[in-house]
């Protein structure tokens, strides 16, 4: 029976290989769909995640629901090193947050001062890289670095002053001056709008934090690692006060909308599909018509309706079978080209406020066991009308000469 | 002896887009088992339709069938498959071979059905392709062979299985009559040999002139039924 559905696939030579190939570009294509897209959300989180938030946050237990200026950690440093201690960890920076006012000038406007410990932000989140305009922190005291949304606001340029008023963690209005030294842009207009970077130690000083920090953000090798990771630092650190959190939890909104991405393509994936099932329909209805004395044959001798069935259900299925191995061997080449060379924008491109000039493909299980899955499912659920309709041809018609 | 065929008052009644077309009616025949009995009648009398139903094949309007005494309309779909594959062997007007087969595939098909082992299948291919003279052939595909050996491999498809009846619907009329009453000596000599019944349709006078058994159709009625020596 096999060997009749086996071949059946050799007798029309020229409709079969139409057939393959449709599942086959079908196939490519959309491997190469999920395998660019792949490469492009992996280029996304990574760029937001290594460049900005980190791919792990501790912070005290309630602060990301909550953010307080109370809310602090506790001799950051030495929980630092036992987070450095763990495997996979790349590098840890601390961080500390508060709102407060800043004024140039005559112009005032609300800003978030970010306190950050250059050294370390810089090896965790090249820092250096996003000043647009003047240096990164010296050693000298009472330093800014303006987000560039805010240094425009605020009519501000590297050389001149800003004032910051806030409250410190003593209850008391606190304020001083500090000298802008750089025009900082992370990318995120919104952070870019509000953010005073401070050195660490201005921080503490400013708001009497006295060597408590808000946050520390880790770098981890590896993006997959990074639930594993997150897990080994809870362990490491073992503090119920404190809560450490993967990226897919600190930027929850961000998590969210990457994932709802993902079902737009699933749509695309279906449209690319349908159309390999409609041509397969094409086909498999041609040669079952074509083929109607020859299952009827079978019929009058005794093969059953289910039979018959199986037959033509079984020569799609080998025919999906070879067009997957050949287009899984396109797709994933294509993908391992597209992964080194990319493909550049004509225009730049922006997704979460990261803007990409060249997007890279990745060549990943998913880019081809989805095609494969859905190569195979639908050309079987497509066969099945056709092989529906040669279980039932008539065994009479065999007699029939015309 | 047991009659392996009877009908009583079968008719057939097809539907051309709604016009009713009375193929058969009322038809009572008896054929006895070894018989080697020929259908004849001019085109469009009922023979094909008639071999249809006595096989199973169609299902008759109204009347009934007893095929080795079975009542053909108690069966369901799948039994009457069973039952077709092991007492009926069918050799069609154009030969009807599998084209992706070869030769002895086609002809195991049927035991391959009723799984037989693979040696049996074997043995038994080859003793009957010595039988219709085309002993050695085994391998071929049925495209490397004239039309009267492709009529010769459909009767060995027919009776590897040693059903109890052949039927056979105008096996001669796609081959030249040198090698048709060729053909038609050799299931002479076959239904001799073996208890196998022959039911035959065919117009062709040199086929009815080997027939033990005439019988005469005329639009969907038996008009005649004789018994010759030939
Ligand atoms: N499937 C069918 N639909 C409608 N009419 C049919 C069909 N098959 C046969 N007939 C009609 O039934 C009659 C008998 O046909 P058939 O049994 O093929 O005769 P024969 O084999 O003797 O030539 C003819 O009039 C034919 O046109
Ligand atoms: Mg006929």
């Amino acid at each position: 029976m096999l060997k009749i559905a086996f071949r059946n696939i050799f007798r029309q030579r020229r409709r079969t290989v139409l057939t393959a190939l449709a599942m086959i570009v079908g196939f490519t294509l959309s491997s190469v769909f999920i395998g660019w897209s792949d490469g492009a959300y992996s280029d996304i989180i990574s760029m937001f995640t290594r460049n900005r938030i980190g791919h792990i946050q501790v912070h005290r237990a309630g602060y990301l629901d909550k953010p307080s200026l109370y809310d602090v950690i506790e001799g950051y440093e030495s929980i630092g090193e036992k987070i450095a201690g763990v495997d996979g960890v790349e590098a840890w920076t601390p961080r500390i947050y508060s709102a407060g006012l800043g004024s140039v000038g005559d112009k005032t406007m609300g800003v978030q001062i970010i306190g950050v410990d250059v050294g370390r932000e810089v090896k965790a989140t090249q820092f250096d890289r996003k000043i647009t305009r003047g240096a990164i922190f010296s050693d000298a005291a009472r330093e800014a670095i303006l987000g560039v949304g805010l240094a425009r606001i605020l009519k501000a340029d590297v050389g001149r002053e800003i004032v910051l008023v806030t409250q410190g963690t003593d209850g008391a209005i606190a304020n001083d001056l500090y000298t802008i030294i750089g025009i900082a842009k992370s990318g995120d207009k919104a952070t870019d709008r509000m953010a005073c970077y401070l050195h660490i130690n201005d921080a503490q000083d400013l708001l009497v934090l006295n060597g408590r920090v808000h946050e520390i953000a880790v770098i981890a090798e590896a993006l997959d690692r990074v639930p594993k990771i997150t897990a080994a630092i809870e362990a490491q650190i073992n503090d119920a006060k404190l809560e450490v959190s993967p990226w897919q939890v600190v930027a929850k909104s961000f998590y969210r909308a990457m994932q709802a991405d993902r079902q737009g393509d699933l749509i695309g994936r279906m449209i690319i599909m349908l159309i390999v099932a409609i041509g397969v329909l094409n086909t498999v209805l041609m040669s079952v018509l074509e083929r109607t004395r020859e299952y009827g044959v079978l019929k009058a001798m005794g093969t059953k309706p289910s039979q018959i069935f199986g037959v033509v259900v079984a020569e799609v299925t080998f025919i999906a079978l070879g067009s997957i191995i050949i287009g899984a061997m396109c797709g994933a080449s294509l993908n391992y080209l597209l992964s080194i060379y990319g493909i550049s924008l004509p225009q730049e491109f922006s997704y979460g406020g990261i803007v990409f000039q060249t997007m890279y493909a990745a060549v990943t299980v998913r880019s081809l066991a989805i095609p494969a899955v859905t190569v195979l499912v639908s050309a079987i659920f497509v066969s099945l009308f056709p092989a529906l309709r040669a279980a039932r041809i008539a065994p009479a018609s065999a007699m029939r000469t015309h | 002896m047991a009659p392996v065929i009877v009908t009583e008052g079968v008719t057939r009644v097809y539907s051309d887009d709604g016009v009713p077309v009375h193929a058969l009616r009322g038809i009572d025949l008896t054929i006895e088992r070894g018989e080697f009995a020929a259908l004849v009648g001019p085109s469009g009398s009922g023979k094909t339709t008639f071999l249809n139903v006595i096989s199973g094949l169609d299902t008759p309007t109204d009347g009934k069938v007893w095929l080795n005494g079975k009542l053909l309309s108690r069966m369901s779909g799948n039994a009457l498959s069973d039952f077709r594959r092991d007492n009926i062997g069918f050799v069609f007007q154009a030969y009807n071979l599998i084209p992706v087969l070869t030769v002895e595939e086609n002809i195991e098909y049927i035991m391959l059905l009723q799984k037989i082992p693979k040696a049996e299948r074997h043995e038994r291919v080859l003793a009957i392709l010595d039988e219709v003279g085309l002993g050695g052939m085994e391998s071929r595909k049925p495209t490397q062979l004239s039309g009267g050996q492709q009529q010769r491999v459909a009767i060995a498809r027919a009776m590897v299985s040693q059903p109890a009846t052949i039927m056979a619907d105008e096996p001669t009329a796609n081959l030249d009559s040198k090698i048709g009453a060729e053909l038609l000596d050799m299931m002479y000599r076959l239904n001799m040999q073996t208890e196998m019944t022959f039911i035959f349709s065919t117009h062709d006078p040199m086929v009815m002139a080997r027939a033990r058994r005439l019988i005469t159709l005329k639009d969907g009625q038996i008009e005649r039924d004789e018994v010759r020596s030939p």
